[in-house]
């Protein structure tokens, strides 16, 4: 494989658990709702099905239990954050630190100090070749080889954009999101539909952490989720919400975190400059993004909508 | 009712405090594990094995501690009466020089012994102890990395007679070139020490064998994020790599994992981790903290601890340091290539009494050595 096509494998290898965080998150956040517990779910959907899979042996029953686990999960937040009305970012927080703690504790219960899977998992038979693509010279090193969640990611995409823009649902969370007082005075079930909308995003953040721990590591550490949840954060904010524009901000983040992997190869010492791309990266699009948005208004002084 | 519940609530503190100090006078030890915890087949279990040797020999007891406030869990134990505590995690501000303008622990407890590891923060401008109290444990581990690293070199040149052709795919070393590479979390001397010395061990096997070898490094790897530790291992085997040692934390579970997925080989380090991918992890080099606990505690039962060096280093001849017993690479040998595999093992021992009578010096970067890279006649590094 040259070092571009390495490059791209990377950049989807690194985009595909932010994608998936983004395209549910978007609902939450066009519900009106700052789920900031995505680094949380992120790590209990990893976390859940590594353990299922270490005690069955079944990759199906991970990825079911992580799904489950992280309903009740988007019910606790959805509990408190919604109908308890307590403060979101204080409710996200309280997530993401009970996961690690969690996860820690029941690791030290069962005496381990990582989930390790390379029994249960065999990650290259996970690798789906597909036939034809994979012949073609660079496209199938890119496009090819790639575990089935990935793909998936790609077909969510499409699918969660229609149902944002093309069902009722997805015109009840934009409405709820927008004007929740009108959204009730027509009796569309606010609190209903933003339980929804936090639980689709938990449920692709199930599928996130499934993923990472299981198809590209086979194993889980309670650090996995290296701010990657933010990271969906700040590329939904970049791209206003629309699953799309979302998600190409999620590859821009994936693609300046597989340069940043495959040039510190080559560049010695000062390689640890480069971790800082992808990071960097994010502020500068949100600056620019946040910029070109409220350019009219800061001109001419109308409001933007 | 109120009073009865303010009761419970006031007895179950008075439990929980009681738990905390030591009841009698009797020696007791106690250590603080380091941020994998006490489960982590290596590093900090083996302290604990270290302990428990000594209570079955000398009846003293020990309390480990989990915690991710080490500063904290030293000043209460300290506090409680323990006059040994063994602190794993590299933490060491407020032990000796004391943060935010408070009194260093060591000198609010002279009574009390602290046993740090891996580095020696306890000296001052001038190179004096600062505090008579603190032992700081360093291990020679540069020495180990030097047999990993001659180790790695070995098993490549003989892959072919070694194994069946099937069990790995290696990259191609008179195609793709011979290459090795280093994963470290952060650009420290507590990292390259390790680095250093693998790489001098790869250049003493190559030239050895009159080959050459490309060096890869990262020394930003992180600690936490084992996926990265997976694509930047990637990268390096696509580039024709065919070992990777890591020292970065969880990042060396991502490179071993990646390892298995591409049947090339991996060294992890600190604890035996060789069954965590089994077959893929030649071998890892490991810190055997059994060895310190075991002869400090023992210094402190006879009463001795006065009599210990402040700095102690702990060298491959003391079994501190050294790698695994190689069992679960051994075991992808076939019956046809034992011959060569022992021969190995020896070439491996002869090495290792090189170090041990001097006749080799292997750069150690902890106690601020640098590498004269002239010296690596047959590696470039990249």
């Amino acid at each position: 494989m040259d070092l571009i096509a390495n490059i791209l494998y990377d950049t989807i290898y690194h985009s595909t658990p932010v994608i998936l965080l983004v395209i549910g998150g978007v609902y939450a956040y066009k519900a009106n709702v700052l789920n900031i517990a995505m680094e949380g779910m992120l790590l209990f959907g990893a976390f859940s099905s590594a353990l299922m899979i270490l005690s069955t042996g079944s990759l199906f029953y991970g990825l079911l239990f992580a799904l489950i686990v992280n309903i009740f999960i988007g019910l606790i937040f959805s509990y408190f954050g919604i109908t308890r009305k307590g403060n979101v970012i204080i409710v996200g927080i309280a997530i993401n630190l009970l996961t690690s703690a969690l996860a820690a504790f029941i690791l030290k219960v069962k005496g381990m100090a990582i989930i390790n899977l390379s029994e249960q998992v065999d990650i290259a038979s996970l690798k789906v070749n597909i036939p034809l693509i994979k012949d073609i010279p660079f496209f199938g090193d890119v496009l090819s080889g790639h575990p089935i969640t990935t793909y998936l990611t790609f077909v969510l995409i499409f699918v969660l954009s229609v149902v944002m823009f093309r069902t009722k649902f997805g015109t009840y969370v934009r409405v709820v999101g927008e004007n929740e007082e009108a959204a009730k005075s027509i009796g569309i079930k606010v609190n209903l539909i933003k339980y929804s909308a936090v639980i689709v995003g938990s449920l692709t953040a199930a599928l996130a952490g499934y993923n990472l721990a299981i198809e590209r590591l086979a194993l889980y550490t309670n650090t996995m989720s290296a701010g990657r949840g933010f990271i969906a954060i700040a590329a939904i904010y970049c791209g206003r919400g629309k699953p799309k524009l979302s998600s190409i901000y999620a590859i821009i983040f994936g693609l300046a975190k597989a340069l940043a992997i495959n040039f510190k190869l080559f560049a010695g010492p000062i390689s640890g400059l480069f971790e800082a791309i992808p990071y960097l990266v994010m502020v500068i699009v949100l600056l620019m993004a946040s910029y070109l948005d409220n350019k009219n208004s800061w001109k001419r002084g109308y409001p933007n909508e | 009712m109120k009073r009865f519940l303010l009761l419970t609530v006031l007895s179950v503190f008075a439990i929980s405090l009681a738990a905390c100090s030591k009841t009698d006078d009797a020696k007791s030890i106690a250590i603080v594990t380091s941020a994998a915890g006490q489960n982590d087949n290596g590093y900090n279990e083996s302290a604990v094995d270290g302990a428990k040797k000594i209570k079955d020999e000398f009846g003293v007891d020990y309390h480990v501690v989990d915690t991710t406030d080490v500063p904290g869990a030293l000043e209460q134990l300290a506090e409680s009466g323990y006059e040994l505590i063994f602190s794993l995690e590299y933490n060491f501000d407020a032990l000796v020089n004391g943060v935010g303008g408070a009194k260093s622990i060591a000198e609010k407890y002279p009574d009390t012994t602290f046993v740090v590891f891996n580095d020696n923060p306890n000296l001052n401008e001038d190179g004096t102890v600062k505090h008579e109290n603190v032992i700081s444990v360093v291990f020679d581990v540069h020495e180990s990395s030097y047999l990993a690293g001659a180790l790695s070199v070995s098993v490549l040149e003989n892959a072919s007679t070694l194994f069946d052709a099937s069990t790995y795919s290696f990259a191609d070393l008179d195609v793709d070139g011979r290459s090795i590479g280093f994963i470290g979390g952060v650009q420290s001397n507590g990292i390259t020490v390790f680095s250093y010395g693998f790489v001098e061990g790869i250049n003493r096997a190559a030239a050895d064998l009159n080959v050459n070898y490309d060096y890869y490094t990262d020394y930003s790897a992180g600690f936490g994020d084992p996926v990265s530790g997976s694509t930047i291992s990637n990268t390096m085997y696509q580039n024709g790599v065919n070992v990777v040692y890591s020292v970065a934390g969880v990042v060396g579970d991502g490179v071993a994992s990646k390892a298995n997925e591409l049947d090339r080989l991996a060294i992890q380090v600190d604890a035996n981790k060789d069954a965590d991918q089994p077959g893929s992890i030649l071998t890892s080099v490991l810190k055997n903290t059994e060895v310190p606990v075991y002869q400090i505690t023992k210094a402190f039962i006879d009463e001795k601890i006065g009599d210990l060096d402040n700095a102690l280093s702990y060298d491959l001849d003391s079994g501190a340091t050294g790698m695994t017993d190689l069992a679960e690479i051994e075991k992808m040998v076939t019956a046809s290539g034992m011959t060569k595999w022992n021969e190995i093992k020896t070439y491996i021992e002869t090495l290792a009494t090189e170090i041990a009578d001097g006749t080799v010096t292997v750069t150690d970067a902890q106690s601020g050595e640098t590498l004269d890279t002239t010296t690596l006649t047959n590696v470039t590094v990249k």
